[in-house]
This record gives structure tokens, C-alpha cells and sequence, in this order.
């Protein structure tokens, strides 16, 4: 009896601790492993591993970068964007901008059709916007149009959408409402959030919420043959680990985002190539303006001077990201590079003496509780430490922090001083990154104006832009206006992100959008 | 026996009452705002104030409860907030791979953890138990996610044996129920182990020695039995606590369960889905615990519910 324990034992031991001993002698033979991909079977498909849920397949309703890149693999808009998100002409041929920037003419293609074999036609088009507009489905595509007025159908193909006022991002909007097949939308939501029915080079197949979202080719697109894969499959894998050894057994053949710790682990790779691309993504801290002692530029200005940014980009961001050198990335349009604020602690504390605090403050520092928030906040609690700016660093939930920044009435009930946070404009536009950010029209609870910079000039350029169609005029606004939000300093200016992949050496064409999407329209597998 | 049982599970309904209500209050008192995170951050007032109307939160709390509870009682769990998905079929989605994670996990560590606890009582102060213990010691103090990760390192990346995640097919289940049960094993086997010894030490088993009995028999026969109520316990608490998923792992092994989709959804605020989460949980810790005393009275058959 003891015996056949004892070995039963034995045996328990040895299989436990082979299953423990992996992490040590699994270094060695990482590099040379090669990412074995499914395409050696022949049949061309391919898994894209990414960190989120999708969280709807509705294309009018869908708000988080992943809903909207998976929708985008099978819908498309009247319009859509290219790689540096410039807006391109898709189902539309061309369009036209009336004078008064009030009337969006589209001359519409005549040779698509949807995956159900519906045609696409200015009719589509209608009942694609009524369905938007009609307030009983509360569509978040609603949003993009709320400026429009009406549609008119000109003809079979060739719409215009009339608007209450101008709206310099208007263009942009129109990217962001895909077209579905009118014989899916007649069927209702429920039924267009599960059967997703565009016109894109890929078809829909199968969606399994918190697993997989299976796309295959359309045979039929529009556009030509755009790409050799026969099937896509989209793998949400939220942990980093677990998402960067699928792209290393060669389970996943893109995997996005790529952590910035693991990019050395590829560097002398001959699989995988980590693919670097700019971001819309600027990170900073707003400072509550309206509160003293931030009320003075001069220690605002101290504070942008105290920080150093290529410091934070090796600390904070393993050195992927540039200093954010403007109020916006510059992958936004109409971004106009300033001249950042060069770290110099005397120039900082002279500015903080001019200012009457010579021996510093208390401050506090708000941010949300990743772990990337959290290094961020202690290393500018360390760096404003060297002007005596003393910072107590306040980590929150989203959802807390979200109701302290956005629920006080009036600028004066805010108690947010510092906040460590991001901003990247939906659509890449020069208004999604200032009107919201900077128009004294936008405090909390109305907009992300969290740093109560109220500044009259800014406010009226921002209306400025918006009242014309003339892009020369708008540039010129966005200009100055970049320069006067800078020199004001609103925010403690950061960092624009990189954004990081990684890729199967073997497949090519799928990239990451400065948007954070990822596009795989013209996938090929070599 | 069957009408206790049948009590058991009565006395089920006011106590879920209460829980639904609790829970209600809790997340709703709970500082966050749907409205606001549906919105989106660049929404205005209006825009937050129409979500908050489509989405009946403007409503008294005592309206939205009785609105809820009315669902409730006619089975309609509602929409989640966030994706606008039905809440049951979320749920349902998910309970599946979940409950075949938990009863994997729960049986090798069952199965794993008694043996290990037999073996160091037998051979108790010996090296088998020291080996044994210090197993056991190992599994409790190695995070499941780093277990989890070692795992996918040596038997995906290096051998290829199984995928890295995912809930496809009985191999993506190996791992997983491997990180999941390693802490309840370690457990299970202490438990055992000092069950055992104390067992071991009684006038029964003397008795039995005296009498000339194997030391299979022994064990076997007569001490184990006894020796298991508390792991009978343990275990059922584990398993109560496993049903209700881990986030740690399924975020590990990309794995479709339930913990995540609670997380998920207490983060966005998804009012419906934790809801009905969380009542969900209660009932199946209820249940387990009501399979424990069944469970307690064939080992014991002193034990008896009437």
C-alpha cells in the first residue's frame, strides 16, 4: 500500500514540477521558433489578436475604436480614410461643398452592391439617414449628423445633405456612418446588430460576443480584388502576455496593441516585424485654470518648464511616443507645430518667484487606475517636486472619476486641479480636438473643457472655422488658435503616442490607423 | 430528506428578494453615470440627459426597482446598457465555458489534493510529506496568473501542445483549469492531510489496528471518510466562488466566463448585466451550499435534515 503511494507520489511531483520549471528554461529557444501561420495550409486566413471586446457590430451605434474597426472591415461610408486618416471618396464618387458650407453634394457610385445583392443607391442612402435621425432608436451615429437638416435625393445617384449651421468637421462625419443594406435595416436593430450587411471588401460570418468576430472575402466588392485572404478572424485577447505568444506560436498573425515592453523580445526576429505608426492620441494634464494658484499663466508656464518630456517618453512610454508639441497630435488636421517647452528648472522656479511661489503649493493630480495613468502621475509628481510643487497624486476608477470631472455645474464646484488624461479626436478633425477641449462653451458638465481655459478670441475662432468652407481660412484659425492655447498653457503638454503592432513577416497590407484601427481591406498573404 | 429539501429551496426566494434588492441599491448608489460613459466624452448635456431618459434612469431609484423587479419576475433580464445586447443571452453566452472551467478545475484538484493529503498523513513528518506540503505550499503562494502565464509560455509557445486562450474545443480548457486549481488542490491537500492525522489519532482507528486491519483498509475504510467533511467544505466554497468566474485567469486565457463580463460590466456601470450577474452568483452559491449538507449527511450519516 505505502508503496503504491509513494509512487503515485512520485509521479504527482514530477508532472507538477515540470509544469512549474517552464519559465526558466523557456528563454532559450524563443528566438528561433519560427510563427508558424495557418496560411501553410493554403487556405489564406488569417487571426488578428487584440486587446478589447468588440462591444456592437450596429455601424450607427457604435462608439469604441474596436466596434468601429471590425464594422469597418465589412461597412463603408459615403466616404472613408486612408492610412494618415485624409479623407477619400468610397461610395461616393466625389462630393461638393456649397459656398455657405451648408450643402454636401454626393455624386454617388453605380456599381456597388451590398453583400445581400441590394443595390446601393441614393435611396439606400435615405433610408440609412432616416434611420440615424429617428430619435426612437437613439443611434449614436446621430451624433456625426447633428448639424444636418435634411436629406434631399436629387436623383438615383446623387444626394445632398443640407445643414443648420457649418461645421468645418463635417466632411470627416460622413466617414464615420457606414451605409447598411435597407433591406437589413427594414428587418430592425436587433436584427442589424447581429447580421451586419455593408458593402465592404469583407463579408460578414459569424460573431461570438467575448470571443471571435469571423470575416470572410466579398468575391464581389466594388473595388476589385484587394486582397488574397479568404477569411479573417478577429481574436480579442486582453492580456499582453497572452496576446504577444499568439503572434509567437503563430496562433495570431497581427497582434494589436503590441506592449511596449515586449517590442526588444522581436528585435532580432526573422517572423515578426513590429510596425511603428503615428498616433491621433496626445497625452497631457490639464490644469484647472479657473482655481488659484493656476489662474496665472506664469506658473503654468513654470510647470510646463519643470517637466521634463523626453524623460517621460523614456520613463513612462519605454521611449515610443514624441513630445507633444502642439494642442493637438500631429496626425490631426490642420496641426501646426510649436515650439515646445524646453525643461529648465531656474527658468521654472524664476517663474513661480515672478509669480509669488517661490516656496511652491500643494497640488493634487487626478488620473484613472492603469498602471501606465499611475507611472505617468508619479513621475510628474517627482518632477513638479523640484519646484517645490508639492503633488498628492488622487488614482480613481473611470467610472468615480468620470462623475468627479463631469458632474460639477459650475466652474467654481469643480475640485479637479490637476488631471492626468488623453484626447484623441474621433475622426481626426481640427474641431474634435479643440472645440470640446477649449471653447469656453464646453466647461464640465457640457464638454472636456476640464482645464476651464476660457479665453474669448479661442472661443470665437473656433465658431470662426466652423461658419466657412474655405479650407485656406480654417487652416489659418487653426493655426493661430494652436499658438495662443499653446502659449496659455493650459495643460501640462505631454506626449503623442505611437502606435505599436506587431505583424507576421509573411502577411502585409493590414495596418494600424493614426485612429488606433486597424485596417485590413487590402490584407495579403505572401 | 426531500421535503427539507424542498424547504431549502423556498426559503430560496425571499432570500433572493433581498439580494436583488442590495444589489440594486448598492450599484446604483455607487458613484458613475452610464449616461455619461454611453454618451462618450464629448457629449453635452443634452446628449447625456436623452441617454439617461432612453435608458429610464431619470426615474426615481423606488420606480427602477419595481420596473426591474417586474422583469424579473417574468424572467426578462433587460438589455445591457452598454452593448444593448439581451442580458440572458450575455450571460448565457458565457455560463457555459464557465461552468465546464469550474467543474475541471474543482475535480483534478479534488482528486490531485486528496491524494497529496493522503499520502503526507501516511507518511506524515516524513520526506513524502515534507515533498508533499511544500507542493502544497507552492500552489497556494503562486499567483494563477503567473502560473497562468508559465503555462502558456512552456505548453504554447514552446511545445505546442495547446492553444494560448480561448474557449474552442476540450484542449483550451487544459490550461486554465490547471491555473484555476492549483491554489484549491494546495488546499484540499492540507485539509486532508491534517483531517487525516487527526482522524488517525482516534480510538476507532486503534481499535481497527488492534483488530489486524491493512493500513489500506484503515485509511480507506474507516479514517478518510470521516476525515472529510471540512474538505468537502473547502471545496464547495472554491466551487461557489469558481462559478462566479475569475477574472484573473480568464484574462490570462482570453477565456469567454463570466468574471470578466462582471468586471466589465461594473466598470461601464452596465446596471442590468451586474444585476443580473450578481443574483445569478447568489443562487449558485445558495445551491452549493445546499449540496454540501446533502453531500455532509452520506458521509455522515449522523448528520440528518428534516
Amino acid at each position: 500500500m505505502k508503496k503504491f503511494l509513494g509512487f503515485l507520489f512520485v509521479l504527482m511531483l514530477a508532472l507538477f514540477s515540470v509544469a512549474c520549471s517552464g519559465d526558466n528554461d523557456s528563454n532559450a529557444g524563443n528566438e528561433g521558433k519560427s510563427a508558424k501561420s495557418s496560411e501553410e495550409a493554403g487556405d489564406k486566413e488569417i487571426t488578428i489578436a487584440i486587446d478589447q471586446n468588440f462591444i456592437t457590430l450596429d455601424p450607427h451605434n457604435a462608439g469604441d475604436t474596436v466596434s468601429i474597426f471590425g464594422i469597418r472591415s465589412m461597412y463603408e461610408g459615403l466616404v472613408s480614410f486612408d492610412e494618415n486618416m485624409e479623407i477619400i471618396p468610397a461610395l461616393a464618387e466625389s462630393y461638393e461643398i456649397s459656398d455657405d458650407a451648408l450643402t454636401y453634394t454626393f455624386k454617388l457610385r453605380e456599381d456597388v452592391t451590398f453583400h445581400d445583392g441590394e443595390p446601393f443607391n441614393a435611396e439606400a442612402v435615405k433610408v440609412n439617414f432616416d434611420r440615424i435621425m429617428d430619435d426612437a432608436n437613439n443611434l449614436s451615429a446621430k451624433r456625426s449628423l447633428q448639424f444636418v437638416d435634411s436629406l434631399e435625393v436629387i436623383n438615383d445617384n446623387e444626394v445632398a445633405f443640407k445643414l443648420n449651421e457649418p461645421f468645418s468637421a463635417m466632411i470627416n462625419k460622413f466617414a464615420m456612418v457606414p451605409m447598411i443594406s435597407p433591406k437589413a435595416i427594414e428587418e430592425g436593430t436587433k436584427y442589424v446588430e447581429g447580421n451586419p450587411v455593408g458593402t465592404g471588401t469583407f463579408k460578414f460570418v459569424e460573431w461570438k460576443q467575448g470571443t471571435i468576430l469571423e470575416v470572410e472575402k466579398n468575391e464581389d466588392y466594388w473595388g476589385g480584388d484587394q486582397t488574397n485572404v479568404a477569411k479573417v478572424i478577429f481574436s480579442p485577447v486582453p492580456e499582453n502576455g497572452s496576446r504577444v505568444a499568439m503572434l509567437k506560436t503563430g496562433e495570431a498573425d497581427f497582434v494589436y496593441p503590441m506592449p511596449q515592453q515586449n517590442v526588444k523580445e522581436f528585435e532580432n526576429s526573422d517572423d515578426v516585424t513590429i510596425d511603428e505608426s503615428p498616433s491621433t492620441i496626445a497625452r497631457y494634464v490639464s490644469i484647472n485654470t479657473f482655481k488659484d494658484p493656476y489662474s496665472d499663466l506664469k506658473v503654468r508656464q513654470a510647470m510646463n518648464h519643470a517637466v521634463d518630456k523626453e524623460a517621460y517618453l523614456q520613463v513612462v512610454k519605454d521611449g515610443f511616443g514624441h513630445v507633444l508639441d502642439s494642442t493637438m497630435s500631429s496626425e490631426t488636421q490642420y496641426y501646426s507645430k510649436q515650439e515646445p517647452y524646453e525643461f529648465d528648472i531656474e527658468k521654472a522656479k524664476a517663474l513661480l518667484k515672478e509669480a509669488g511661489y517661490e516656496d511652491g503649493f500643494e497640488a493634487e493630480i487626478w488620473g484613472n487606475t492603469s498602471s501606465e495613468t499611475i507611472k505617468g502621475m508619479e513621475f510628474i509628481k517627482q518632477q513638479l517636486a523640484q519646484v517645490n510643487i508639492d503633488v498628492t497624486i488622487k488614482s480613481m476608477e473611470e467610472g468615480t472619476l468620470s462623475d468627479e470631472i463631469y458632474t460639477p455645474e459650475k466652474p467654481e464646484d469643480a475640485k479637479v486641479q490637476m488631471w492626468y488624461v488623453s484626447w484623441s479626436p474621433s475622426s481626426g478633425d481640427a474641431d474634435g480636438a479643440t472645440r470640446g477641449l477649449f471653447s469656453s462653451e464646453y466647461f464640465p458638465p457640457n464638454g472636456a473643457n476640464t482645464a476651464y481655459f476660457d479665453n474669448d478670441q479661442v472661443t470665437n475662432w473656433i465658431k470662426e472655422a466652423n461658419a466657412t468652407a474655405d479650407t485656406k481660412k480654417q487652416e489659418e484659425i487653426y493655426t493661430d488658435l494652436q499658438r495662443t492655447v499653446y502659449s496659455e498653457a493650459p495643460w501640462i503638454f505631454l506626449a503623442t503616442d505611437i502606435n505599436l503592432a506587431g505583424r507576421s513577416n509573411n502577411l502585409e497590407g493590414v495596418y494600424v490607423a493614426p485612429d488606433g484601427s486597424v485596417n485590413i481591406s487590402k490584407a495579403q498573404v505572401k | 430528506m426531500w421535503q427539507y429539501l424542498v424547504k431549502r429551496i423556498i426559503s430560496l426566494i425571499p432570500l433572493l428578494l433581498v439580494v436583488s434588492f442590495v444589489v440594486f441599491m448598492f450599484i446604483h448608489i455607487i458613484p458613475g453615470d452610464p449616461a455619461r460613459l454611453l454618451a462618450g466624452k464629448e457629449a453635452t448635456v443634452e446628449e447625456v440627459e436623452m441617454a439617461r431618459q432612453s435608458l429610464g434612469l431619470d426615474k426615481p431609484l423606488y420606480e427602477q426597482y419595481f420596473v426591474y423587479l417586474k422583469g424579473l419576475l417574468s424572467g426578462d433580464l433587460g438589455y445591457s446598457i452598454k452593448s444593448g445586447a439581451p442580458v440572458s443571452k450575455l450571460i448565457g453566452d458565457r455560463i457555459l465555458p464557465t461552468l465546464g472551467l469550474t467543474f475541471l478545475s474543482i475535480l483534478w484538484a479534488l482528486i490531485v489534493g486528496i491524494l497529496l493529503g493522503i499520502i503526507s498523513a501516511v507518511f506524515r513528518n516524513r520526506w513524502p510529506d515534507h515533498l508533499g506540503m511544500f507542493t502544497a505550499v507552492s500552489g497556494i503562494s503562486l499567483p494563477n496568473f503567473w502560473v497562468g502565464l508559465v503555462l502558456i509560455q512552456l505548453f504554447s509557445v514552446q511545445l505546442g501542445i495547446f492553444p494560448t486562450g480561448g474557449a474552442d474545443g476540450w484542449k483550451s480548457y487544459i490550461m486554465p483549469s490547471f491555473a484555476l486549481g492549483a491554489g484549491i488542490m494546495a488546499m484540499i491537500a492540507r485539509f486532508t492531510r491534517s483531517s487525516l492525522v487527526d482522524s488517525m489519532k482516534q480510538d476507532y482507528i486503534r481499535m481497527g489496528r488492534a483488530k489486524g486491519l491493512g493500513s489500506g483498509s484503515i485509511v480507506f475504510g474507516h479514517a478518510l471518510k470521516n476525515s472529510l467533511i471540512p474538505v468537502v467544505t473547502v471545496a464547495g466554497l472554491q466551487f461557489g466562488f469558481l462559478l462566479g468566474g475569475s477574472v484573473v485567469v480568464e484574462t490570462v486565457f482570453s477565456f469567454p466566463g463570466l468574471g470578466t463580463l462582471l468586471i466589465d460590466s461594473i466598470q461601464f456601470r452596465d446596471y442590468p448585466v451586474v444585476q443580473a450577474e450578481i443574483l445569478l452568483f447568489a443562487v449558485q452559491f445558495i445551491l452549493v451550499n445546499l449540496l454540501i449538507d446533502i453531500v455532509y449527511s452520506f458521509l455522515n450519516p449522523k448528520i440528518r435534515y428534516e
